[in-house]
């Protein structure tokens, strides 16, 4: 099942799937969509649970010890809704691997990707969720 | 040959692929809990077809938009390049939408709804984040609700004649953000809405096309069956265009479960997310 679940999200993502539910309110075109800025074990900081988007708030340590303070935005509270967020799915002190599309200022700053959990899950954005910065709205914790 | 073989084999596998998925689908959603309370966006795509006749002047019920989810798709945008005059030019230079000139960011918008919640106000909140709206009506009146910022919109069917002074003088009316509204049933199946009065410091589109205070729009809600319903909007303006401009087409589609999420843009999530996310994304 877990397989055919995750079969299904990469199969809907390369398909284009359309789901407009979040649909354009902030476009994307701050953010260099050519590859996500990958933070490992980052640690959750806060989760705000707000409309326009929700904000996850999280701090990395980089290989040489120095601490980046992080903040993503994802789609919308009501198209997370759809695809298995709640306000809960993350929490402070929760130390996950986060990928981003980093704001081209190089600010720390963009938009969220998708995060894998230490059991193996991963939950993505419904608007950018996708491994090439498309949609994943048909993505489920797989 | 190797290729077209080759082909056909991975095209039947997908084909059973694909099925095999879709049933298991089927199966996980037909036994997962539902709530009454809450909208499942699949429903609404999985109601096809255009359920049959559409009743005799109704348009009550629940319907799903372009941004719900559901596979609803808009018709027509909004007439563009815009028969601004001098006036209606000078305006709409003045409002830097999101998007708009070669890439305008949220920190370099001034649209005053991504900026600050403010109202969308009519028309643009019948062509913008269009999710779901609700219809019903009293003997005399009619109601558009949208679920976007939980917004009603009263269409008076009493047959008044809509107000004109919105100048000086005690007499006068003062705008408001969804204008004056008047309706009629043209035939049984399309509802003909007039509107005007509405803020002028609002805008008209998404894309910051300007309105007066002495704008006129014209709707036309038409019910093609029991599943379909089309707006079309017209707006007349002769102070700000040089000919009525056509603020497009929208489709809506019969929500089988008549329930829909809501959302509202909050003032002071929205600063928290312009200064912690939007802005310093954007500061050059």
């Amino acid at each position: 099942m877990k397989t055919k679940v995750m079969m299904m999200v990469i199969l809907f993502a390369a398909l284009g799937a359309t789901d407009t539910t979040s649909s354009a309110h902030h476009g994307a075109a701050a953010f260099d969509m050519n590859a996500p800025v990958v933070l490992k074990n980052a640690v959750i900081t806060e989760f705000l649970w707000i409309n326009p988007h929700p904000l996850i708030k999280a701090d990395y340590t980089d290989p040489k010890g120095n601490v980046e303070h992080w903040t993503m935005e994802l789609g919308s509270t009501v198209s997370a809704q759809l695809i298995g967020w709640t306000r809960n799915t993350l929490q402070p002190g929760d130390k996950v691997t986060l990928y981003v599309w980093r704001a081209k200022t190089g600010a720390t700053v963009g938009r969220f990707n998708k995060v894998d959990f230490p059991d193996g899950t991963t939950m993505r954005d419904t608007q950018r969720g996708g491994d090439d910065g498309g949609r994943a709205d048909t993505g489920q914790r797989n | 040959m190797r290729k077209t073989c080759t082909g056909i084999i991975v095209g039947v596998v997908s084909v059973v692929f694909l099925s095999a998925l879709a049933a298991d689908q089927g199966s996980d959603q037909s036994n997962a809990a539902r709530s009454p309370w809450k909208y499942y966006p699949e429903d609404a795509r999985a109601n096809k077809g255009d359920g049959g006749p559409a009743p005799r002047r109704d348009l009550t019920g629940t319907w799903a938009g372009e941004s719900s989810g559901a596979g609803v798709e808009r018709l027509v945008p909004p007439e563009s390049p815009p028969p601004l005059t001098a006036l209606g030019k000078q305006l709409f230079d003045r409002n830097r939408a999101e998007g708009g000139r070669g890439g305008i960011t949220i920190a370099e918008s001034n649209d005053p709804h991504v900026r600050y919640c403010d109202p969308f106000g009519f028309p643009r909140n019948m062509n913008d984040q269009i999710r779901s709206m609700t219809i019903t009506s009293l003997s005399n009146r009619t109601f558009v609700l949208l679920k976007f910022m939980n917004i009603w919109r009263e269409i008076w069917t009493d047959g008044r004649a809509l107000p004109t002074n919105f100048g000086r003088g005690s007499d006068a009316h003062d705008p408001t953000y969804n204008g004056y509204s008047v309706g009629r049933w043209e035939d049984d199946y399309t509802f003909v809405v007039e509107t005007t009065g509405m803020a002028p410091e609002t805008w008209a589109t998404e894309s910051g096309y300007p309105h007066s205070v002495d704008a006129r729009v014209t709707e036309r809600f038409q019910r093609k069956s029991k599943n379909d319903l089309t707006l079309t909007m017209t707006m007349d303006d002769s102070k700000l265009y040089t000919r009525p401009v056509s603020l497009g087409a929208v489709h809506f589609r019969w929500i089988p479960s008549q329930t829909f999420f809501d959302f509202s843009c909050v003032p002071s999530s929205v600063q928290r997310y312009l200064k912690e996310m939007a802005d310093p994304a954007a500061k050059k």
